[in-house]
This record gives structure tokens, C-alpha cells and sequence, in this order.
């Protein structure tokens, strides 16, 4: 700990602290929610000082981490308190998105493989959280997620194996057939996966009864139930994405990197090509799984017409779009895909559009289409690659 | 160390300054009181109701057109002054049967979202949503947010569920009832034939073969199909299906399909040159929707000569309601897009949403000027409703939200229109137990007030 | 004789053949591509989907089946040219997911603008020829005129392309500028242009499929028409051998006739589960392709 800081900056961020709770109990309509709004800002100001201080990123990289993790939750939970029904719903399918986004990211961003079947590994994790919450009703949330996860890494392993002999296309082609085969393995054990309809989970979650009346939760049009789901992704998603960011940095990262890069150097050095690769198809189909359960979660059901190849395609786009190879990129990811809907209705308004008609039905592919075409070939590391770009010259341009 | 110093001052400053913002901002919303107790959706001047249905994708062929019927019915009240002093704003999103593919205009469609879109609004309640798995998949979100899910667009019994949800209402006869119906007029007319069943591989064919079994028909060869293989193959997976009816010398056939499927199957026979008697459930017999891909490249309709089931008046016949439907439709069909709702032909879909309009307007009017959830389901629950365009009166009770439970058998004549086979009408309940009964009470004209 | 040609066995081998041309034809395509100019064309049902809607358009103005199919053609020569030259000439040597990428958003855009043009209900076309099976002995034969148009159309157009291939300096020329594009250069051939004419030549191959795929009675053109068949071609293309044209015929025929046998005594879903099998299985032995040949290629 560098002292000078401790003389200077500590007391200064004490002070910002009790201000804040006194604020927080005098402006706070019960003392719920003055205990709430303490915590808030008393969590964002601690992670504050903490990612402020000179050198503490260098020094304690993963604590950093989830100083910035930490406060990203608090902000974005806050957040949540504040919103319809409607806007936490499409909040939570974009946190899980996101997190599906991290592991197709990781996949051929850090390691060069192509995968179109991240859609079917969502699937994966989807009708196993259904599957097993409708035979055992007690598991607790958060290891129903966990068995979900471990089933997606086993079926990324399954096909993880064929792929470490496979070159790009043939990749391309076997994610792609298991992708467009996935929903008639479902239909073939429907006695399990409840056929066309899909399943429904037999209780919703119920939220905690400590969060009713917390601000407006429980007045319409925020329900408590859908305040709880989206917190709770959105708490998944930190923790997914904590991991990510530390698994980039790790040996494994960048090892991988150094395959996608040069895999004759990196065999050189010792890098096991082989297993290299199916860890990284584990870790994306982890990825996934858990973000298909989370859906499950949301929506409280889970249907096989949602996990179809349109599904991968629209995964592959949103990461392309956000920044391949990144974590940023994933997060922009799935806040596309949380209110892309919203914005084309909004296009749709603006331009006068009849919005029944064939043009404004067909604007969301077109514009994602459009997009797709266009990152690629102006911008192939997304938009977290195009502001990196940006900032990198800004910064040049400040300090030449 | 200048440099270094005022930029620690800034960034603390700058924090300082966002929690106080913060803190100010939360403060400011958490006291901006309390909302006055409203009932969401319904405003001193207007009523806002939404619906989630298959506008484009697999299921929407006829199915499409419910939802412009409904409107055009809305409008027309409206017009008149609307119910105890409220306009109707129906909303309509578009679900595409929770599939892709097939047309479907959203990449990845799901009834959650779009539900969850309506509730945004907010809606006061959900009138005629379509679809078995669609609707399943919202019902605890509707019961949740206290939201009536009424007149749900499918045959299933998963809406007769008071219990759990309270909220839920079904509206046309159930599967189970139809196929009894099938089944006695197949054990009178064809003793002894060797009979098939093809149906969805969801409640609309388990169910439908249920009642067949119970009203005591013995199925040669039993088959369902799956959607997604139907989307996939462009309907091509029903083509073995068929061919085995046909090696098993069946001269019944009976199909509970979707319109989509009705049309793959009667192709598939035509291609085979098989041609048993059909019998299509309502759900999937529509002429005009049925018959739209076989005009001009057949000689005749294979479906002329199907018999199917019609809980509505046929537009053969003599009911007022006919020339009402036409005169509501013709007033403002604005919002039909499908090509095949032209010229002021009614087909059953339009009927459909029609009938599901009038219900909905009526139980509105019986709720009352002081219109809450409560005294909406109230009057649900203790109206009889006997002057709604459907055969049967409309009735709910406590302990049965299934709807209405009878109609007559039909045949198809032409490309658009049916004919009643005896003119006589059915009702049964919804279980495997309950039996066939000629209906003792017919619904009784149109409500002054809707002329 | 009759009893034997009605026969279950033969129907779904029929059947199967006239499906397996059809994944032929689009492995086929597939190939062109990837061997002329080394890129995985997603969109190579699309594209063909696309001029085939703009070739049809012309029948509101009363122009017949034939004709229409003429427009089809060089829609999808115009097609392909000017997806070569503007979209994909950017793309050679970047790595192998820009392409992919591209092709899928293009893929996207050609079917949400067919969409909104001409809308997705399905659109049926003009049969030349019947599509009712002929009956022998009072059975059907799965063969009716249509698919028998189907086949041979297929044959003729697989036959072409393999003497253009193997007869013409054009061929030659194609086949080396994807080999070895700076000694080709060296030695006159125009590389460039070249490319181009292998974009053409794979869409109009496309064109063709499609037109079959959707005419027919019991069929309609729609912007999704290809995916299904596109997906298998893929897998076909993939089981052949991405550098094997001849590879990529077979396999896709005899893909169509293990489906059929799969559809027929297994049941609907197995159908892409087994094909999904078989490519594992295939590429885990081969994985470059059965076809392919491993070292050296002789142009």
C-alpha cells in the first residue's frame, strides 16, 4: 500500500463514505431503503478508491478486477430498481446473452476456432435447467445453474474432440450440422424435453420478501419477480464475466492467443495444440450453457423452436458487431440484443413507416445484416476494437 | 508532482460529486410519491387490451387474419360509442408461433418477450392470444403481474385451470370435445372402416386423439408430426405419413393439423393418388386458407368433401350474425394484409376473430362502468352469454374456464365456403367421460346495443 | 418387373436420387467457390434464392416459364459478378472467419430485402412439367415428370461443369489461378477476372437448384426456400471433400438416398441426427474430405 495515498486519499474517500449514508437515511423514504441506498453508494465509492489508486491495477490485477466487477453489479443493479417490467425483462436476456457472447468470444477471438453452434450449447443448458428443476423443485437456483453449466461443458467435450482435427470450413460445417440437428435431437427424447411446446419450470422463482415495496418493486409495472431474475442475471453475468477477464490474462490465455497467432511456434514452446483447443471449446460451451439457462430462468420456460440455427447466427452476429476477441465486445453484444428491438420500433416510428407492412418487418435483418457486412470489412474488430482504435489515437495524439 | 495531485483532487472530486448527484436523483424518484391506486390499461375514456399472435411464420396462414377481425369488431364499437363510455386500443403483437423460419419476419421469436412488451403498455388484459405452447409459456407471467389472460385462440384444457390460474380463460371448444363429436359420427357413418389419425405432437394431437379413443374409435395407424420438421422440410415430412395410411388401406382419415399441415397432407394423397374421407379439426379445415395453394393447379379442391367441425355459423347459413360480420368487416378492413380476406368473403378465421371480439365487448359491458381485474372476472365467472355469433352459448363458472362446448359437423362444398352435414348441434364437456348430447340451448340473435 | 419398381426399396431410392442431385448441385457450388477462390460461401443459397425472385418478377409481365428462367441465369451472373467484385475481393488473405462473416450478413440482408420486396408468403411458380408420380400396376412410382426434369437437369448441369473443367483452356485456367494465382499471373492468365467467372459460374449453378428446388407443384418460392438444402449441401460438400468437385456430387447424392432411406424406416427427426453421424464419423477418418487428395494437386 502506497502511503502516501493512505495520508491523503483514504480520509478523503471515509468522508465521501459517511456523507453518502447520511444522505442516503435522511432522503430515504423507510429505513430499508436508506440501508439500501447506503450500501449502493458505499460499495460504488470503496471500488472507486480502490481502482483510483496509482499502480493498484499492476499490483493486485485480480482484485482490481473485481473492484471494477463489483462496481459494474452495484451500478447496473441499481439501475434495475428504477425500470419497467419490460426494460428488466430485456435487460436480463441481454445479460445473459452477454454471457454467451463471452464464451464464443473467448472461442474465436483468443483461440481461432469458428463455432455456429454456440445457439445449441445455449440449448443445452436451457432444457437441462428445465429438465432437472421440474424432477428436483428444491435444488436452489444457483446449483440448478451449476449442474446446466457442467452439462454444457461435458456435451463441449464430447464435441470439442472431433474438432481439434478439424481445419476452419470443416469446423465450420460439423457446429453447423450439430446446430441445425439440435432441435430434432430434442423432438427424439421429447418424453424428457416436453416435445414442440418445450418445458416450463414447475415454480417461478420467487423473489425475497425483503425486496417488496424496495423503492417501486411490487408497483406496476415492475413486478418483483422480474426485478429478482434480472438482478439475479445480471449478478451471474458479473461473476461470468470476472472470470473471463482473469482467464484472458492467465497462462491459458495466452497461450492461446499464441495458437491462434502461430500454432507451429506455439507448438514449439510446448502448447499442447490439441487440448489447447478443446479447453477452449469447454470453456465456450460452459459459456453458453449457462446463458441458455439463465433464459430458461427468464422466461420461465424453455421451447425447442428458440435454440435453432437462426439462434447461432444471431450469437456470431452480435459478437462480430460487438468485437470478437474481446470482453468489452460481449457486453456491447448483448446490450444490442437487449433493445435492438426497441430501437428498430423506434426507426420504425421516426421514418413513418407502416409498420405492419413488409419493409419495417424486415428492417431488424436487414439493419443486423447490414451491420454485420459492414464491420467486417471496415471495422473486423468490432465496435470494442474501433473505440480501442480510437482511444489509442487520442492518446497518441495528447501526449506526441 | 503537480500533475499527479490535481489529477487525485479531480478523480475524488468527481467521485464526490456522482454520489451526491446519485443520492439526489434516488431521492428525488423515491419521493415522488406513490402512484394513485389505477387499474393498469384502463384509463375514464379508454380501455388498452393486447394480444400476441402467429402474423407471419409457420402458423400464420389464415391464422393472420384473427387478429384484423378483432380490430375491425373493436373499431366498429367504438364507432357506436364504445362499452359504458370506454374505447377500446387493441394491440397486437407478432409471436410467429414461437418459431423461425417459414417467413417468420424475427429472427428469434419468442411469446415472452412480446408479452412482456404488452405488459410495457400496459394492458389491461390479453384478449384471443393464439397458441397451446405460446400461451403456456405466459401464463404464470400474466397470473404474476395480475393481468387476465382471456379468450386464449387454442383448443387446449391447460386454460380450464381456475385453481392456478385464475385469470385464464379458454374460449373455443377444447380438442377433446371436437373429437368426441368426431368419433360419434364416425362410429354412425362408417362402422367398421379402418380409420388413421395424423395430428401435432402437442396437446392439440394427444388431446384429439384422446377423445377419439374415448368416444370409442379403434385407429388403424396412429402418426404426429412435428412442426419444426414440417418448417425444415417445407412439408415434406408428412409425405411417409401418408404413404402409410395408404399401405394400411385406411378409408378414414382423421387430422388434427394446422392449416400448414392440412395443405402438406392433402398434397402429399394427391401426389400419392390416395383420397379416403378426410376429417379436419376446425383448428386446420379453413376452406379459403386451405384450398389458396391448389388454386389453379388442380382441377378440383382436395378438400372438397371433408368433414369438418364448426362452432360458429357457417356463412351458408341463415344467422344474422353472417351479414353483420361482412357489414363490420366491410366498414374498416384496414389492417387485413392477407390477400385472401378480399372481396367481403367471411372465412372461418375472420368469423373467428369476430366471435372472439363480440364475447370479449360483451363480458366488457357486464363488468360495469367501475371496471377492475375483479369485476371483469366477476362477470365472467356469473354471465351467461347467449348472444355471441358462436352456436352455443358462452359460459364460465368458478370451476370451469374452458368455454364454449359445442358446435355442429360441416362439409366443404368449394374452395371458400362450408355446409352443415345435419343442421344438428352437439355440446359435451371437456373429459374423456362426458358424452355426446344434442344442445339444448342455441345462442339467441344479436344485443340491441351491437346492431 | 412393375412390382419391383414400385417397391419401397426403389421409391425411396428415387426419391432419394432426386433429392441427392439437388445436394449435389449445391455441394457442387460450394465447391466452385472454395477451390477458385478459397472462401466458405454461406450465402450460396441465398444469392441464387435472390436472382431467381428477380428472374420470376417478370412474370407479372406475362413472360413465360422459360423466358423467366433465361432472366434467372443472368440475374444470377450479375449476381455473383458483383458480389466477386465488391463484396469479396476485399476479403482474400484476411483470416478464414472475415469471410464466413460476410457471407452470413450478406445471407441475412439478400433474404430480409427479398422479404420485403416480394414478401414471404410462399410463391408458386409455373410447372413445366407435372409433378404427379406415374402409377405402374396401380402403384405409384416416385418418379413424375417434374423430378425426372429434376434429375436430368442436374446430370447436364454436373457434365458441363465438369467439361468445362477438364476439356476447355478456360478450365485449366480457372483450376491454376486457384492454385497458383501469381504463377498463372505470370504467365498471362488473367487472375482477377477469372475469379469473378467462378463466382458466376457457382451462382448460376445455384439458380438452377433453386429453380428446381421451388417450382414443382407441391413447392413455392420463399426467402428461406434454400436453408434447409443449403445446410445439407454443406454437410455434403463437407463430407466430399471441399477440393473435390466429383466428391461433392456423390456425396450429396448418396446423402439424399440415406435420408430418405432414414426418413422412411427410421423416423423424421433421425434424418439430421444420422447426417450429423455420418460427418463426424467421415471427417474424423478424413478430414479434409473422402475425396480429397492429400498432398499434391495436379492442375
Amino acid at each position: 500500500m502506497n502511503l502516501a495515498w493512505t495520508r491523503q486519499r483514504l480520509p478523503i474517500a471515509i468522508g465521501a463514505a459517511v456523507v453518502a449514508t447520511v444522505l442516503s437515511f435522511v432522503s430515504a423514504a423507510t429505513t430499508k431503503e436508506g440501508v439500501a441506498l447506503s450500501i449502493a453508494f458505499d460499495v460504488a465509492i470503496a471500488c472507486l478508491t480502490a481502482l483510483t489508486q496509482v499502480g493498484f491495477k499492476a499490483n493486485h490485477p485480480v482484485v482490481a478486477r473485481a473492484a471494477l466487477t463489483l462496481l459494474g453489479l452495484d451500478v447496473a443493479i441499481f439501475i434495475t430498481f428504477f425500470l419497467g417490467s419490460s426494460a428488466n425483462f430485456n435487460l436480463a436476456t441481454g445479460a445473459a446473452m452477454s454471457i454467451v457472447l463471452l464464451g464464443l468470444s473467448f472461442l474465436t477471438g483468443a483461440s481461432g476456432q469458428i463455432s455456429l453452434g454456440n445457439g445449441a450449447f445455449m440449448g443445452v443448458g436451457a432444457f437441462v435447467m428445465a429438465i432437472w428443476a421440474n424432477h428436483h423443485a428444491t435444488t436452489p437456483i444457483f446449483v440448478t445453474l451449476l449442474i446446466a453449466v457442467v452439462c454444457g461443458a461435458v456435451v463441449g467435450l464430447l464435441l470439442g474432440l472431433p474438432a481439434t482435427r478439424l481445419r476452419g470450413p470443416y469446423l465450420a460445417g460439423m457446429t453447423l450440422a450439430f446446430a441445425v440437428a439440435f432441435i430434432f435431437i430434442l423432438s427424439s427424447f421429447s418424453s424428457w424435453t416436453g416435445g414442440d411446446s418445450g418445458l416450463q419450470l414447475p415454480t417461478q422463482a420467487t423473489a425475497p420478501r425483503w425486496l417488496l415495496g424496495l423503492f417501486h418493486a411490487g408497483t406496476a409495472p415492475l413486478t418483483t419477480t422480474t426485478l429478482y431474475l434480472t438482478d439475479v442475471a445480471i449478478v451471474v453475468a458479473g461473476v461470468a464475466f470476472f472470470f473471463m477477464a482473469n482467464l484472458f490474462a492467465s497462462r491459458v490465455g495466452r497461450s492461446m492467443r499464441l495458437i491462434r497467432d502461430n500454432d507451429v511456434a506455439a507448438e514449439l514452446v510446448g502448447i499442447s495444440l490439441p487440448r489447447a483447443r478443446v479447453v477452449a471449446f469447454i470453456v465456450s460451451s460452459a459459456y453458453a450453457a449457462l446463458g441458455g439457462a439463465l433464459f430458461t430462468l427468464i422466461n420461465n420456460a424453455v421451447s425447442p423452436s428458440t435454440y435453432s440455427f437462426a439462434l447461432s447466427v444471431t450469437i456470431l452476429s452480435l459478437i462480430v458487431i460487438g468485437g470478437i476477441g474481446t470482453i468489452s465486445g460481449a457486453l456491447i453484444g448483448g446490450i444490442i440484443y437487449a433493445f435492438s428491438a426497441n430501437v428498430i420500433t423506434w426507426i420504425t416510428t421516426q421514418t413513418g413507416l407502416n409498420p405492419q407492412g413488409n419493409l419495417a418487418s424486415q428492417l431488424n435483418g436487414i439493419i443486423f445484416g447490414g451491420l454485420l457486412i459492414l464491420t467486417m470489412l471496415f471495422a473486423p474488430h468490432g465496435i470494442a476494437g474501433a473505440v480501442r482504435h480510437l482511444w489509442q489515437r487520442v492518446r497518441s495524439r495528447s501526449l506526441g | 508532482m503537480v500533475k499527479t495531485k490535481s489529477r487525485r483532487v479531480t478523480i475524488t472530486g468527481t467521485a464526490l460529486l456522482l454520489c451526491l448527484g446519485l443520492v439526489t436523483a434516488g431521492s428525488s424518484i423515491v419521493n415522488a410519491g406513490a402512484a394513485t391506486k389505477k387499474v393498469p390499461g384502463v384509463t375514464a375514456t379508454q380501455v388498452t387490451v393486447g394480444a400476441t399472435e402467429p402474423l407471419t411464420g409457420i402458423a400464420s396462414a389464415g391464422y393472420d387474419q384473427i387478429a384484423p377481425a378483432m380490430s375491425a369488431v373493436f373499431k366498429y364499437v367504438n364507432a357506436h360509442g364504445g362499452v359504458n363510455g370506454r374505447k377500446i386500443k387493441f394491440v397486437v403483437k407478432d409471436d410467429c408461433y414461437g418459431t423461425p423460419g417459414s417467413g417468420c419476419t424475427i429472427t428469434n421469436p419468442n411469446t415472452a418477450t412480446e408479452t412482456h412488451a404488452l405488459l410495457g403498455i400496459p394492458v389491461f388484459a390479453t384478449v384471443g392470444s393464439l397458441g397451446t405452447p405460446t400461451q403456456d409459456s405466459v401464463r404464470a407471467l400474466l397470473r404474476g403481474d395480475d393481468v387476465p389472460q382471456t379468450f386464449v385462440a387454442s383448443g387446449s384444457q391447460d386454460w380450464n385451470n381456475p385453481q392456478t390460474y385464475p385469470g385464464l380463460y379458454g374460449w373455443q371448444p377444447s380438442y377433446n370435445e371436437e373429437s368426441k363429436i368426431f368419433a360419434k359420427y364416425i362410429n354412425a357413418t362408417y362402422p367398421g372402416a379402418q380409420v388413421c389419425f395424423l395430428g401435432q405432437d402437442d396437446d392439440f394431437g394427444t388431446d384429439g386423439l384422446a377423445g377419439l379413443v374415448a368416444g370409442g374409435v379403434s385407429l388403424a395407424v396412429t402418426d404426429l408430426y412435428s412442426v419444426p420438421a414440417l418448417v425444415t422440410s417445407n412439408g415434406a415430412s408428412v409425405g411417409p405419413y401418408v404413404a402409410a395410411f395408404q399401405s394400411a388401406k385406411c378409408t378414414v382419415v382423421v387430422l388434427d393439423t394446422i392449416p400448414g399441415a392440412t395443405d402438406a397432407t392433402l398434397g402429399a394423397a394427391l401426389q400419392l393418388g390416395y383420397s379416403p374421407q378426410w376429417i379436419i379439426s376446425s383448428v386446420g379445415s379453413d376452406p379459403q386458407t386451405v384450398d389458396a395453394p391448389f388454386v389453379g393447379k388442380v382441377p378440383t379442391d382436395p378438400e372438397i368433401g371433408a368433414v369438418t367441425f364448426s362452432y360458429l355459423p357457417v356463412t351458408t347459413s341463415n344467422s344474422p350474425w353472417i351479414p353483420w360480420i361482412r357489414k363490420v368487416m366491410t366498414a374498416d378492413d384496414s389492417e387485413f394484409t392477407s390477400a385472401s380476406y378480399a372481396n367481403g368473403v367471411i372465412n372461418g378465421n375472420v368469423a373467428y376473430g369476430a366471435a372472439v371480439a363480440v364475447s370479449f365487448v360483451e363480458a366488457l359491458k357486464a363488468a360495469g362502468r367501475n371496471l377492475t381485474r375483479a369485476s371483469f372476472e366477476k362477470a365472467l365467472n356469473s354471465t351467461t352469454f347467449t348472444q355471441t355469433p358462436s352456436l352455443t352459448p358462452l359460459r364460465y363458472t368458478p370451476s370451469n374456464h374452458q368455454g364454449l362446448n359445442g358446435g355442429y359437423l360441416t362439409t366443404v362444398i368449394s374452395d371458400t365456403a362450408e355446409k352443415t352435414l345435419t343442421g344438428t348441434i352437439y355440446t359435451t364437456e371437456s373429459s374423456n367421460t362426458s358424452p355426446v348430447v344434442v344442445a339444448k340451448s342455441h345462442s339467441a340473435g344479436i344485443p340491441a346495443w351491437l346492431k | 418387373m412393375d412390382p419391383f419398381l414400385t417397391s419401397r426399396i426403389v421409391s425411396d431410392i428415387l426419391t432419394g436420387l432426386t433429392n441427392g442431385v439437388i445436394f449435389g448441385m449445391v455441394a457442387l457450388s460450394l465447391v466452385l467457390i472454395w477451390r477458385s477462390t478459397g472462401i466458405l460461401n454461406f450465402a450460396q443459397g441465398a444469392m441464387p434464392m435472390f436472382a431467381t425472385y428477380v428472374g420470376f418478377a417478370l412474370l407479372s409481365y406475362h413472360w413465360g416459364y422459360w423466358p423467366c428462367v433465361v432472366a434467372c441465369v443472368i440475374a444470377g451472373l450479375l449476381l455473383g459478378g458483383l458480389t466477386e467484385r465488391l463484396l469479396v475481393r476485399g476479403l482474400y488473405g484476411k483470416p478464414e472467419i472475415n469471410p464466413i462473416v460476410v457471407m452470413v450478413g450478406f445471407l441475412i440482408v439478400l433474404e430480409a430485402v427479398a422479404a420485403s420486396i416480394w414478401s414471404s408468403t410462399p410463391r408458386s411458380l409455373p410447372s413445366p412439367f407435372s409433378s404427379f408420380d406415374w402409377h405402374l400396376g396401380g402403384k405409384p412410382l416416385s418418379l413424375s415428370p417434374f423430378t425426372v426434369y429434376e434429375i436430368a437437369t442436374a446430370l447436364i448441369v454436373m457434365a458441363a461443369v465438369a467439361a468445362l473443367f477438364r476439356f476447355t483452356k478456360l478450365g485449366l485456367q480457372l483450376r491454376a489461378s486457384a492454385l497458383a494465382p501469381e504463377v498463372s499471373r505470370l504467365l498471362g492468365v488473367r487472375v482477377g477476372r477469372l475469379l469473378t467467372l467462378g463466382w458466376m459460374l457457382a451462382t448460376v449453378v445455384g439458380v438452377i437448384t433453386t429453380i428446381l428446388v421451388s417450382g414443382g407443384f407441391f413447392s413455392g418460392l420463399t426467402p428461406q426456400v434454400m436453408d434447409g438444402i443449403f445446410a445439407y449441401g454443406f454437410i455434403a460438400a463437407a463430407i466430399g471433400g471441399l477440393e473435390s468437385p466429383v466428391g461433392a456430387i456423390v456425396a450429396g447424392v448418396v446423402l439424399g438416398i440415406v435420408n430418405q432411406f432414414v426418413d422412411d424406416f427410421v423416423n423424421q427427426n433421425a434424418v439430421i441426427i444420422i447426417a450429423l453421424v455420418i460427418l463426424i464419423v467421415s471427417l474424423m477418418i478424413r478430414p479434409s474430405g473422402v475425396f480429397a487428395k492429400s498432398v499434391q494437386r495436379r492442375v
